[in-house]
């Protein structure tokens, strides 16, 4: 297929860019570039325009307040995000799976932003995002609103971002007290890879015992998935090796993968299972800390 | 008599520095004035008559200078199995039919690659489908759809190889064997996609600049396509960014380019994606190979009786060829006294299947390796044991096919073991998670059988000595990144005693390089370029030693000797000349001729396979995820015997990359079609380790030197890529308990493995209750 011919815009505000952006036509948004730009480069996407936020001074940085939590701006690199001191001492899972994202080039130029809304079902950042309970702060030609990241994915490519819409930053609450959050990933290759499959835990600890529990899977639907009933499962109970193959056979049960070129739907269902297993395990250990 | 200057020494690259910065220029790079960039159309059916193709939208387009199909090409089949035209199927463009997803029917030059691109989408073509066959099986039942006509039944070459008698010896043996093995595509992902740049000068005579193994080849058949005389085409090799088998042969985009730039006037390039690779590109072929293998009951081996059937894909390439080294791999590393095999290479509607380093070991080593290790388990006896029973050994035939020549096989078995602790290692208890397995293998040191029927040496140099203490070697030997250009200046540099950076190259270009040269595949270049090299040096050498001779009085035969960037008598350095003066005085006496020496090489009498093989033994250590079924190979061991190591660097730079290879092949790598389209179309999918994947490499070489190869060297390129696959399903089985008998080896696969081990033990289990009960 031949490259997509396009307008191209460099807005210098976000005032600006949601100005072009409201100009209809099918525009796109450019972050990092990691997801778009190949397909503008082969034609599966052609849009009229093209608009570029990396002048957008607004849509850059990483705050973290002990009170609020954490906020990541539309424009934070993964690099940025995984090597910033309160992410990792705070969020550590969401450093992991951001460290094991692509590739060094792809960290050091796709964004965070860019890859929740690139909904790709295997997407590194959301389950762990999922978990923590994120929000995305989001500006449109109808004004600002913030919207659950439960609510966000549709379907593979697909979102609940209205036309003119972008997404601003990401907010992350601010970490709780005996709580621990962990991921694990799996695909054929040990590293610089997509993730065949993902899982994310968060698991709140009160004397000794599963208070609460989060569980999120990657690329085992269309969108990420919250495993109910494996936390059901979790809830008011001490994680024994028992309980943990309990939980991970409830969230494999409730996955639905598809059997693709990187992995049987089987096999899938299997990893469930182990990385929940495993994630939960760690995050219990993180809680106790 | 390892007393030498050059040879053996780390020596660095004579590329190194172009390479790491940046500079080397290759094909893509280039760019000239006036040029033209190319693209190709390619069929989107698997198997189809083309009933009428439509350009002249795509010609009409702005900034498009022309439009070709098969129609407008000189109707010329082509191939590399020259000596045999009737395996000769191959055109530039469809001519009428498509047969795989891919193929090439149309190609464009356009101002620039986007309006080249843009021109594709406006060509129409009218297919109109024909049953297609996607496997072996298909292609080889009753009634199949023939892919070219004049091969009904799809079977294009038949190769047997039989010695001994292998019915009978079965029939005597205290233990068989029989198994079945699936072995998958896979791609050689070269980091450069091929690419060429055709100019042609006023007389329509052609330079092709091309990322290929083989100018010669390219030159022949691109004159013989083209319709012009041999030397009317120049082909010049730049930089190149690894071949590994995929780029020996003529290809659509160097005719394209080159027909393009004849008729308008102007340099055209054509540089192909990953995605044209992955989906059209040569690859190692599928192939699923039957074996029964006999031992008598104290483990040495009697018979080995076996098929294979290639899945060649639409057209033959280097089938031919692989459908004999798959036999003759499968007669190798150990003694049979019987042995037969039959090689069935099968037309299918997929992208052809070519060279691949290794071509046929990897796969026919792949059988003979797992089965010595199932039979090993089998008869109770430690898998090393079992292989210095029947090792090769120097002086071995396989009957009217191949002697061995040198053979340190047994020699580096017992010293992959020392090296890796095998005994302790092994005696481990498996099923534990960790693992240890063993692979050995051997690989050809170039070709002897003239396929491409040249009527030149299979290697030649020039070499020029020059006044000021240079020389400059001209060698037709190409170098894709292997590293011969550095091999071949350390030869000439030690035989002149000189040093490496006194030597000046220029090499691979068919017009300045003396003919021939068949290229590098094979693992040929070391051994037959170099031996060419060396007979040039020698007559400088005779030369300059007639005029110190005369000087000091010396026996040119017995008492001189060129060392130390001086030309001198043995052992006294105080009557020396040194290099470049002696090159003067010769000058001198010959009224001011330059001073050039001529060699080339053509093994003869060697039979019909090579000059002399490699061989090694490889252990590598496992560990395995037991609920994910994920491997990691921690650290893999190999002994080899390379003959003289003449450059360590290159030679651990060889069996590091052939352990990637092996680990890919093993592990992660397949090229997976459905119906002939491609899901593996990216790097994405297409999974290759990185360097993060890689384990730790220890080698250790068996230096026991070839009296064939220069200095004493045999090949080290490719013979390592076949042991790694069979060594780590050894120890997956060790770690797990689980064999694999196809590629790759999935973590599903040792899951699923492992599951039907502990079904069959539940069985056992319960029968033996059954059996205590009634007791």
């Amino acid at each position: 297929m031949t490259a997509a011919r396009f307008e191209f815009h460099s807005p210098g505000s976000l005032a600006e860019a949601l100005d072009v952006l409201a100009g209809g036509g099918n525009a796109v948004v450019l972050a990092g570039g990691t997801d778009l730009v190949p397909k503008l480069r082969k034609g599966t996407l052609r849009p009229d325009a093209v608009v570029s936020l990396a002048r957008v001074a607004e849509l850059r940085g990483i705050a973290f307040d002990p009170a609020a939590g954490l906020s990541i701006g539309a424009m934070a690199r993964h690099a940025e995000v995984l090597e910033h001191a309160d992410v990792r001492k705070h969020y550590p899972a969401l450093a992991e799976a951001l460290s094991q994202l692509a590739t060094v080039q792809v960290r050091n130029m796709g964004t965070i932003a860019g890859n929740l809304c690139n909904a790709s079902p295997c997407a590194d950042s959301a389950p762990v995002l999922l978990a923590l309970d994120a929000r995305l702060a989001i500006a449109g030609p109808a004004g600002n609103r913030e919207l659950e990241l439960s609510e966000f994915f549709r379907g593979p490519g697909r979102t609940a971002l209205a036309p003119g819409e972008l997404v601003t930053a990401i907010r992350a609450p601010a970490p709780r007290a005996h709580a621990g959050c962990a991921f694990r990933s799996i695909s054929a290759r040990s590293r610089v890879d997509m993730s065949a499959v993902s899982a994310a835990a968060r698991i709140g600890v009160e004397g000794g015992r599963i208070a609460e529990a989060r569980i999120v899977l990657g690329a085992v639907a269309p969108v990420p998935l919250r495993a109910l009933s494996a936390e059901k499962i979790l809830r008011g109970r001490s994680p024994e090796p028992g309980l943990l193959a309990e939980a991970g056979q409830a969230a494999a049960e409730e996955s639905r993968p598809v059997s693709d070129v990187r992995a049987s739907a089987a096999w899938r269902r299997k990893m469930v299972a182990v990385l929940v297993a495993r994630a939960v395990a760690q995050a219990f250990e993180r809680a106790g800390r | 008599m390892s007393d030498f200057s050059v040879i053996g020494k780390r020596v660095p690259r004579v590329d190194a520095r172009e390479k790491a910065t940046g500079a080397a220029r290759y094909t893509d790079d280039l760019s000239l004035p006036g040029m033209l960039h190319g693209r190709l159309l390619r069929s989107p059916v698997a198997h189809a008559r083309i009933a009428a193709i439509d350009t002249s939208r795509a010609r009409a387009l702005p900034g498009v200078a022309a439009v070709i199909t098969g129609e407008d090409l000189p109707f010329v089949k082509y191939g590399n199995w020259r000596l045999v035209p009737a395996t000769q199927d191959e055109t530039a463009l469809a001519r009428g039919r498509v047969r795989f997803i891919g193929e090439e029917v149309a190609a464009v030059a356009a101002a620039d690659r986007d309006t080249a691109e843009e021109a594709l989408a406006l060509i129409r073509v009218e297919y109109e489908d024909l049953p297609a066959v996607f496997d072996v099986d298909a292609a080889m039942a009753e009634g199949a759809p023939a892919l070219h006509e004049e091969t009904p039944g799809n079977v294009s070459v038949t190769r047997k190889i039989a010695f001994g008698d292998v019915d009978g010896e079965l029939a005597r043996c205290d233990y068989v064997r029989e198994d079945t093995f699936e072995l998958p595509a896979v791609s050689p992902a070269y980091l450069e996609p091929c690419a060429s740049l055709a100019v042609a000068d006023g007389q329509g005579r052609i330079t092709l600049t091309t990322s290929t193994q083989t100018p010669y080849i390219v030159q022949c058949l691109l004159a013989s396509a083209l319709g012009l005389r041999e030397n009317e085409v120049r082909v010049v090799k730049p930089a190149l960014g690894g071949g590994f088998g995929g780029k020996m042969e003529l290809r659509p985009w160097d005719v394209c380019a080159a027909f393009l730039a004849r008729r308008l006037g102007r340099p055209v390039k054509f540089t192909l994606t990953r995605e044209e690779e992955l989906v059209a590109g040569r690859r190692r072929h599928a192939v699923r190979i039957w074996s029964r293998v006999g031992f008598s009951r104290d483990g040495v081996l009697r018979a080995k009786d076996c098929r294979a059937a290639l899945d060649g894909g639409a057209y033959n390439s280097m089938g031919p060829t692989a459908t004999f080294l798959i036999g003759n791999f499968g007669a190798f590393l150990y003694r049979f006294p019987a042995y037969r095999y039959e090689g069935l290479h099968v037309y299918t509607n997929k992208a052809p299947a070519g060279a691949m380093r290794g071509l046929g070991a990897p796969q026919a080593l792949f059988v003979t390796e797992s089965q010595m290790n199932m039979a090993a388990e089998d008869l109770g006896l430690d898998p090393i044991e079992l292989r210095l029973k029947n090792a090769m050994r120097a002086g071995d035939r396989i009957p009217d096919i191949a002697t061995v020549s040198t053979c340190a096989f047994s020699e580096c078995l017992e010293d992959v073991a020392r090296a890796s602790d095998w005994k302790n290692k092994r005696s481990a208890a498996g099923g534990s998670g960790r693992g240890v397995g063993i692979g050995c293998y051997s690989f050809i040191t170039g070709g002897v059988f003239n396929w491409f029927d040249t009527q030149y040496p299979f290697s030649a140099a020039e070499v020029r000595a020059h006044a000021d203490g240079t020389v400059h070697l001209l060698t037709m030997a190409a170098d894709i990144g292997q590293g011969s250009d550095t091999v071949l200046a350390q030869i000439l540099a030690e035989e002149l005693g000189i040093a490496v950076n006194d030597v000046t190259l220029t090499t691979a270009d068919t017009a300045m390089t003396p003919p021939a040269d068949v290229g590098t595949w094979g693992s040929r270049v070391t051994l037959m370029a170099g031996n060419a090299v060396l007979a040039a040096a020698k007559q400088i050498k005779e030369e300059l030693f007639k005029m110190v001779s005369l000087k000091y009085g010396l026996n040119v035969i017995h008492e001189m000797e060129c060392r130390d960037g001086a030309v001198r008598a043995k052992g006294r350095p105080d009557r020396a000349i040194p290099f470049g003066e002696a090159v003067g005085m010769w000058q001198k006496a010959n009224r001011g001729e330059p001073l050039v020496g001529r060699g080339s090489y053509t093994p003869r009498d060697m039979g019909l396979v090579t000059p002399t093989f490699s061989f090694g033994a490889q252990v590598v250590e496992v560990e395995i995820d037991r609920d994910t079924g994920r491997v990691r190979v921690e650290k893999v061991h190999t002994s080899h015997d390379c003959g003289r190591v003449l450059n360590p660097m290159a030679v651990e730079g060889q069996v590091e990359g052939c352990i990637q290879m092996g680990l890919g092949y093993a592990l992660t790598e397949e090229l997976v079609t459905r119906e002939g389209r491609t899901l593996t179309a990216s790097f994405l999918d297409y999974k290759m380790p990185g360097a993060l994947d890689m384990p730790e490499c220890v080698l250790s070489s068996i230096e026991a030197p070839e009296p064939r190869g220069p200095f004493g060297a045999k090949e080290t390129g490719e013979g390592p890529v076949s042991p790694t696959a069979p060594a780590i399903a050894d120890a997956v089985w060790h770690a797990t308990g689980v064999r694999c008998r196809s590629l790759p080896i999935t973590p599903e696969k040792i899951l699923d493995g492992r599951d039907a081990i502990e079904r069959d033990l539940n069985k056992i289990r319960r029968v033996t209750k059954g059996t205590n009960t009634k007791r």
